[in-house]
Parts: structure tokens; sequence; C-alpha cells
């Protein structure tokens, strides 16, 4: 553990809020409108955990710890993640795969907490959220067993590390395709354009949102602080596949990082407001698409 | 030698040049005197050459871009052949069309410029000696030929000529990778640029070339010019197009192209026969293929009533009997080349009764086409007659080359392929036999009115048939040579 | 170091799968033109470099391949009025599977084939060029209109032009001028057809070419 990736780590829940201000606001501007506050998310967080929680007299224990549950898995998740060329506060060989399962835990405790409601809509929210998480997954892993070969380590932060400027020669293309491929799962993991469209409330349209509409208060708190923490967490991945190189300079690393991920939040707010939101029928085609780029990838450089 | 090296450039010059000036044409009348007075003289010019071939050995010339060697000149000498018959029968098929069809000054030009086209091209195959420029060559007669078919435009012939040049351009594309791994296999043994696929050099270093790439190699080309040949499964091009083009058409692709298709996997197969030692691997892919020709050819052409479908799947059974030969070893191979000849001319002069026959009844239904020897005395004659020769009626000269077929199974000791052959020949005969008997005699359909038969038109059908029937009752020594010369290089023996 | 023939070679791969998948024609046939465009290119990376034998090829390739055949096409598509390919046998899902699947065997393929790749080729090139043949069969036989049939031609001819830039040093002039002439005539011929055909048929649904059988 180092200096450096403690202030990662801190960094990374101090600011993750903003991400969704800064995706706000992209979109404000190009709707022409002055938009929300650059903290909204803050003021949001900070008055649902000042309200008291309502539970109906159908839900038992299991939709009261997937708040909690959830948002645990994410803080844990996240001590894995190197922010650009930042290690993470965590690390061993294979401890990607248990990235991808806290992910699955945190998803598995919010679709329970869903179904437990009774409720047709989240059910059918929760139903299409397992399906589209379940088809981002082996692009995600495909992309990173492409970067795991070309580095040549088995654990995320050296292993994302190794992806520098020497190996964006001559595995440039490869590269390109894991970052698009990547970025089509970080769409479709945190909700956004063109998968799912986080401004509806509609229920038939909505896929996350939807599953979390019995929650109130400091529930919902968590799970907004949760989600916010999973746009960084998997944001952090794009943005350290990029980043050239470690200069050694903690505070020139970490905004490295910080400018990466505010460049990715603007991207998401661009892409938001260019595209529509895809016909559900067509989203899994996306995913096999990012699926078929990272595999293209891992055929690339694997040779 | 370049005195007569110069030859093989004039063969491939003139027909081009001839092609060339057919645009400019002021009739139509004008354009098939042209087909039917040209054609012959350049046929004169070939057979100069392929004498020369048979008497003063191999000629070679351009800096080794052509060559002409027994195997070629007696291909040479069939496709000249064809040529003519089927250039001297499309003054007359042309002269008989119904007047909806009526060849316009507009389409014999067309047809015309095309026609010498294709003789351009196939005489370029059979001359290259390079491999590559064949590949080039065969692809060229697809592209030249496919508008032969559609000279009449109409529904269904634009559905064949799609058929043709999609399938036969896929195919061929296909004979290309197998170029390229030919190429491939010379590997580290002589990477001579200048003679980088030259049929000469590769001969002479068939043993050093890589085994594993050559069979891979003998795959694609096989697959890729037996596409073109009409070798089945690949066959379903082909009935298509032979119903659907003009008759003289659809007697030049049954009386040559095929066997040209044929000639190109010949002349990778002494190369491939060395790279694998002799082991026999590719004679036993064409000895596979062949006898799945017949058996498919066989089944429809017991369900066929079209004629010129009958007709053509009686080609795909015939190339099917002549790759079979091709695989039977030395015998085979001669069996082969006799048979290509016999096949071809007969196959024409089926077509061409075919294609007057069907000018008189307005049909091809072979149910309806009833008492033709009644009714055309000479095509009738030669319809009955073609079918019968066809299916292997003896004494005629496929009977004979059939017979050096199972006399070269027996002494290979090939008995499982020798009763497949058998059964499918069985097979087509009574089916056919069927045919013929019901087309020649019958009741006359009231409608159709008896045509005479002028001299030519007798000359026509009487003239290959005595050809069959000597061939068959006697084979000249000199033709034998030929014929031996020219299956020696087959079975690797090299250039005599 | 085959930095810009990688490079090349995996933005083949990608067309080759953004045409299993695309149903615009106009987007098919610029799809199409580009990859031969850039496989023209290829050699003046790969051999040697420059010298004026390959640059004149390379001129011609891409004059024939990146302006002559998308105009043609383009030109057969527009009298024709059709835009997209409706109904395609195959959906978007099946296609992207059938995508990678191809992927997958042209690798397997490429790898395991006994081929004297050069040391000067990118490994690249023979798994490309399979996956450019693949990919032009699929489309051949999982296409209505006659257009993409062509396209599907034309594909798996630039795989060929791929695959002989891998294990043939250098094709004798000659024979390349012979091929780029066949495959110019070729798509001539097949515009003509396709021209007659909807003029015959008012469509180019090759599916629907089946009056002739047995």
């Amino acid at each position: 553990m180092t200096w450096d990736s403690l202030c990662a780590y801190v960094l990374a829940l101090v600011v993750a809020p903003l991400l969704t201000g800064i995706i706000n606001r992209v979109k404000a501007m190009f709707a022409g409108r002055h938009g929300q506050p650059l903290l909204q998310a803050y003021f949001d967080l900070a008055k649902l955990l000042r309200k008291g929680a309502v539970y109906s007299g159908t839900t038992t224990w299991v939709f009261r710890t997937g708040p909690v549950a959830g948002l645990a898995a994410v803080l844990v998740a996240l001590a894995f993640v190197p922010l650009g060329k930042v290690p993470a506060l965590v690390s061993f060989n294979g401890d990607f795969l248990l990235v991808a399962y806290l992910f699955g835990v945190m998803r598995f405790v919010t679709v329970m907490a869903a179904l437990d409601t009774g409720s047709s809509f989240e059910g059918m929210g929760a139903s299409r959220e397992v399906q589209f998480s379940a088809l981002a997954e082996p692009a995600w892993f495909m992309g990173l067993v492409t970067v795991i070969y070309v580095s040549g380590e088995w654990s995320l932060s050296p292993a994302l590390a190794g992806v520098s400027s020497g190996v964006w020669g001559p595995a440039g293309s490869a590269m390109v395709l894991v970052g698009l491929a990547w970025l089509g799962v970080f769409l479709t993991e945190n909700s956004r354009i063109p998968v799912d469209d986080p401004n509806t409330h509609l229920e038939l349209t909505m896929i996350h949102e939807v599953m979390v509409l019995d929650h109130g208060g400091p529930d919902f708190a968590f799970i907004l602080y949760g989600a916010i923490l999973k746009l960084w967490t998997l944001g952090a991945f794009l943005v350290s596949l990029v980043t050239p190189y470690r200069t050694g300079m903690v505070l020139l690393d970490l905004g490295y990082g910080l400018a990466g991920m505010l460049i990715l939040a603007m991207v998401v707010g661009i892409i938001e407001s260019i595209m529509a939101r895809l016909r559900l029928v067509r989203v899994p085609h996306l995913l096999l698409t990012a699926t078929a780029f990272a595999l293209l990838a891992l055929f690339l450089v694997m040779r | 030698m370049d005195g007569m090296g110069n030859i093989l450039w004039w063969l491939l010059i003139l027909p081009v040049l001839v092609a060339l000036i057919s645009p400019v044409l002021p009739s139509a009348r004008s354009a098939l005197a042209l087909v039917m007075v040209g054609v012959p003289l350049i046929a004169l010019l070939a057979l100069w050459a392929v004498i020369t071939v048979f008497q003063a050995g191999p000629l070679l010339t351009v800096g080794g871009w052509l060559h002409l060697d027994a195997l070629s000149a007696f291909h040479l000498a069939v496709l000249m052949v064809v040529f003519v018959m089927s250039s001297v029968f499309a003054g007359v098929y042309f002269r008989h069309e119904p007047p909806a069809h009526a060849l316009d000054r507009h389409s014999a030009r067309r047809f015309a410029a095309l026609w010498y086209g294709a003789m351009a091209a196939m005489t370029l195959v059979l001359l290259s000696n390079n491999l590559g420029v064949m590949w080039v060559g065969v692809e060229a007669t697809t592209l030249l030929t496919a508008f032969l078919i559609c000279l009449h435009v109409s529904p269904v012939s634009l559905e064949a000529t799609w058929k043709y040049l999609i399938v036969c351009s896929v195919g061929v594309a296909f004979a290309f990778m197998g170029v390229l791994l030919v190429a491939a296999s010379i590997g580290a043994v002589s990477a001579t640029d200048t003679h980088l696929l030259h049929w000469t050099h590769l001969q002479a270093i068939a043993g050093n070339l890589d085994k594993n790439l050559m069979k891979v190699a003998f795959i694609f080309l096989l697959v890729g010019f037996g596409t073109k040949a009409g070798l089945a499964p690949m066959h379903s091009w082909l009935p298509d197009a032979h119903s659907q083009a003009p008759a003289p058409v659809s007697a030049l692709f049954s009386g040559f192209m095929l066997n040209m298709a044929l000639y190109a996997i010949m002349r990778f197969l002494p190369l491939v026969a060395s790279a694998t030692g002799g082991s026999g691997w590719a004679s036993n892919l064409l000895i596979g293929f062949g006898l799945v020709s017949i058996l498919v050819a066989a089944v429809f052409i017991v369900v066929q009533r079209d004629l010129k479908r009958f007709l053509a799947y009686c080609s795909v059974e015939h190339i099917g009997i002549i790759a079979l030969g091709l695989g039977l070893g030395p015998l085979g191979a001669v069996a082969a080349l006799f048979h290509t000849l016999n096949h071809s001319v007969c196959k024409a002069l089926a077509f061409f009764s075919a294609g007057r026959l069907g000018q008189i009844y307005g049909t091809h239904d072979m149910r309806k086409i009833r008492a033709s020897l009644q009714v055309n005395r000479a095509w009738g004659t030669g319809m009955l007659a073609g079918i019968l020769i066809l299916i292997g009626v003896a004494p005629f000269a496929i009977f004979m080359s059939e017979w050096f077929l199972i006399r070269a199974a027996v002494e290979s000791q090939r008995y499982g392929v020798l009763g497949l052959f058998l059964a499918g020949a069985v097979i087509v005969f009574a089916g056919s036999l069927r045919h013929a008997v019901g087309m020649a005699w019958g009741p006359r359909p009231a409608s159709v009115k008896s045509v005479p038969s002028p001299v030519l038109e007798w000359l026509m059908v009487v003239l290959p048939l005595l050809f069959l029937l000597v061939l068959g009752l006697w084979m000249p020594p000199g033709f034998r040579h030929i014929l031996e010369s020219a299956s020696v290089i087959l079975t690797g023996g090299g250039t005599p | 170091m085959h930095g810009i023939t990688d490079n090349i070679m995996a933005i083949l791969m990608l067309i080759n799968l953004a045409l299993t998948l695309s149903s615009r024609l106009a987007t098919c046939i610029s799809l199409v033109a580009f990859q031969g465009v850039m496989l023209a290119l290829l050699p003046l990376f790969s051999h040697e470099g420059l010298n004026p034998r390959t640059l004149f090829l390379a001129g011609l390739v891409v004059v024939v391949k990146g302006l002559i055949f998308p105009g043609l096409l383009s030109r057969a598509v527009r009298d024709a009025n059709v835009r997209r390919e409706v109904e395609p046998f195959f959906g978007y899902g099946t296609s992207i599977l059938v995508g990678i699947a191809l992927l997958t065997i042209s690798f397997w393929v490429g790898i395991r084939l006994p081929l004297p790749v050069s040391e000067t080729t990118s490994a690249l090139v023979v798994p490309g060029a399979i996956g450019a043949i693949l990919t032009g069969l699929f489309l051949l036989v999982s296409r209505r209109k006659a257009v993409t049939q062509v396209l599907g031609y034309l594909v798996m001819e630039n795989g060929m032009t791929a695959f002989g830039l891998a294990v043939v040093p250098e094709i004798p002039l000659l024979i390349e001028l012979g091929i780029l002439l066949d495959v110019f005539v070729g798509v001539l011929v097949m515009a003509i057809m396709i021209w007659h055909i909807s003029r015959e048929f008012d469509h180019m649904d090759v599916d629907q070419l089946s009056t002739l059988k047995g």
C-alpha cells in the first residue's frame, strides 16, 4: 500500500458524485439549457441521508440488506482497481475475478431486493438487468484477457499499468478495440444511453431505475452512491487503459487519472446527447458487437 | 524453333483481332459469315502447330510464357474441331431462329465478338506455360461466354446467366487460391521470380514441392476448376446454362469449355503426383469426384423432361467418366483423353440436333418431340444416333473409350469403382434409351410440319457420325501415338 | 515489428465484421471499396517498399477498386432503386455470431496452415485473408440482393489478394495485371447483368431467380 493509492481511493469516494453532475451539464449544454448544479449529486445524497425510510409490509430483510450489501461490494471492488497508472490499494494474482464477482454480488443483492417487493415491474427490470449483464460479461473478460496477455501480469494494477505507450505501438489496434468493447460494457453496466435512459421514469423502458423504485431515504442514498462508485470503478478501467505511463509524481499521476475520469464523463454526456436509446431487442446486438471487438483484439495480440 | 513459336502468338492474336473488328461489321449476315469462315482458317493454323508438336516435339516461346506440348496440342485439336463444327452450325442455326428471337445486327456483332473472344481465352488456357496466366484464361472464358447465354434476353436466360456467372466466378476464385498455394509450396526450393509458376519449371522441381501444401492446393484446384468443369456436386450452374444458351453455345460449352477446365486440373496432376511421391492420393480424389458425377447425373437423366437439360446432365456424366479415367493410371489416362475427343464431337452433334429440333417443334420438352425421324430426317437421325453413341452403343468410339476405361479399372483391380461405374452407366443407358426412342418414333404431333434437310445439314450430321464410327472400329497408329504421348505427360513421365 | 501492416489487417478484419452486419447497400459498397484500397496500399509498406512497379500497381488497383467499382455498383443500386437488404436470411444477432465464428475459424486455420510466410510479412495477413474469403462466401450465400453477391465476390477476391501478398513474395507483373483485368471485367459484366435483371424483373432479389430446377 502506498500513499498515492490511498489518495486515489479517497479521491474516488469524494469526487465520484461529480461525474454525474458533469454528465448532466454536458447534456444540458447540448440541449441549450443551463442545467443542474455540478454538485447536484452531493445535494441529493445529503438530502436522502437525512430522511427516514418507509418499508412496505410485504418486504423482508432481503429488501433492507440490498442497498447496504451493494454499496459494501462496490467499495471493496474499488480498492482493486487502479486509477490511471496509480496502482490500486490491494492487488493479488487473479484479483480481476474477485472484482467481477463483487459486481456480481452487487447485482445479485439489488435484484433480490427488487424481487422481494413482489412488484411485477421490478421483476421485469431485474430480468433485463441480469440479461444484459450476462451479455456484457464476455466482452469485459475478453478485453481483460487481452490486457493480461499483452502485459503478462495476472493482477489488475500491474496488468493495466503494463499497457504503456510501448504497448500501444505494436498492439495499438487491439487496445483501441478493447477500449471500444469496454466502453460498451461501461455504458451498459451503468445504465446509460444507448442501453438505458436514466432520465425516463416509465417502467416499461427502464432497466436499472425500475428496480429501485421502492427504496427511499438512506437506502436510496446507498443505492445512488453505489451506482456512482460503480460508474467510477468501471470508468477507471477505461482511463487506466489509455493513460500512457506513470510519472512517479503523486500529484501529477492523480491529476492524470482525475482528468481522465472527467473527460470520460464528458464523453458519456456527449454520447447521451447525440444518440437515441436503442430498442431493448437491439441491446444484445450492441453487447455482442462489443464481444466481437474484444475477441478480435484478443486474436490480434495472440496471433 | 523460334519461327514455329510465332505460330503460338498468332493463334492468340488472330482471334483477338477478329473479335475487335466484329463490332463494326455492317450487318448480321456479315457477322455470321465472319464466324463461319474465320474460325476454320484459324483452325488450319492451329492444325499446323499441332502437327509440328507431334512431329518435332513441344514448342516453347516468348521467354517460356507460351508452351505447346503433346497434352495441350491434343486439347487444342479438340478445341478447334468443336469450334469449327459449332461455328458452321451457328450460321445454320441462327438463320432458322423464329422472328421473335432472330439475331439483329447488334446481337450478331456481339455474338461474333464474344465467340472469338472465348476462342482466344480458351486458346490462352491451352497455350500458357504459366499456371497463373492459365487461371486468368479460365476466368476470362467465364466472363466472355456469360453474355452468350443470354443472347436473347429473357427472365430465364438471365437467371441462368447470373447463376453461371456467380457460381463459376466463385469456383474459379477457389482455384486461384490453389494456384497461390502451389506458388507457396515452392517455398525455399527455388525462388526464382522469373520462372515462378512456369509449368515446365514446376515440372522439373515437382519432387521438392511441399507435400502438404500441394495437397491443400490440389483440393482447392479440384473444387475450383471442377466447378467450371461441371463435376458434381459443383455442377449446379451447368444444366441451367446449357438449357438456356443458344444451341451452338451449348455445344461449345459441353464440347470444349468443360474439357478446358478439366485440362487445367490435368496440368496440376503430375505436379501433385510427384510431390506426394506417387501415393495415388490425387487419383483417388479424381475417382471419387468422377463416380459422384456419374451417379448424380444418372439420377437426373432418368427424371429429365427438357431435352437440353438432359444433354447437360449427360455432360456431367461424361466429365465424370473422364475424371474417373484420369484417376485410373496410364491406361485410364489414355482412355480419358480418347473419351474427351469422342464426347466432344458427339455432344456437339447432339446439341446441334437438339437446337434444330427445338426450333422445328418450338419446344425442348421431350414429351412433345415425337417422330423426329419423319419430321426432319437429318436432325432426327443426328439426335437418335447422338444419344445412342453417348450412352455407349457399339461399335462407335465412345464404346471403345469406355471399354478402355473398364480395362484400366480391371488392370488396377479396382472392382468397386468398376461396379459403381457400370451401375451408373446402366442407369444412364436405360434412362436415355427411353428418351431417344420416344423422340425418334411415335405419333407425329399434328401442328408440326415436315422440314426438308439441305445437303449442308446432312453433312453436319453424317461427318461426325462417320468420324465416330471409324474411330470406334479402327484406331490409326498415328492417333494412338498422339494419345500415348499426351497421356505420358499426365502420368508424370515428363515432356517426351 | 510490422506496425502499419498489423493495423491495416486489424482494420481489414473490422471491415469483414462490419460487412457481415451491415444491411445498407451503400455502406457495404463503401466498406468493400475501402478494404480494396487498403490492400492495394499494403505492398508499399510490407515489401522492400517503394519502387516504380509497386507504385504503378497500387495506383492501378486504387483506381479500379476505389473509384470504378463503387461507381459501377452504386449506379446499379440507384437504377434498381434499392437501399438496403430487407429481410436478410440472417438477422443481426445471428450475423454477429457468424462474424465471431468466422473470425475464430480464420485465426485457427491461419495459424495452423504450414505456410512458408516470409519474415517480411506480418503474421496477421494470413488470418485476415482467410477471414475475408470466408466473409465473402458468407455474403454470397446469405444475402438476397444481386449487388451484395457481387460485393461478396469482391471481398473474396480481396482476401485472395492479401493471401497472395503473404505467401508469394512477388507475383510476376503480367499475372497481376491479368488478374486485375479479370476482376475488372467480371464486375463490369456483373453490373450489366444486374441492370438487365432489375429491368426485366423489377427487382434484384436473387432468391427469386428460381424458375430453373432439376
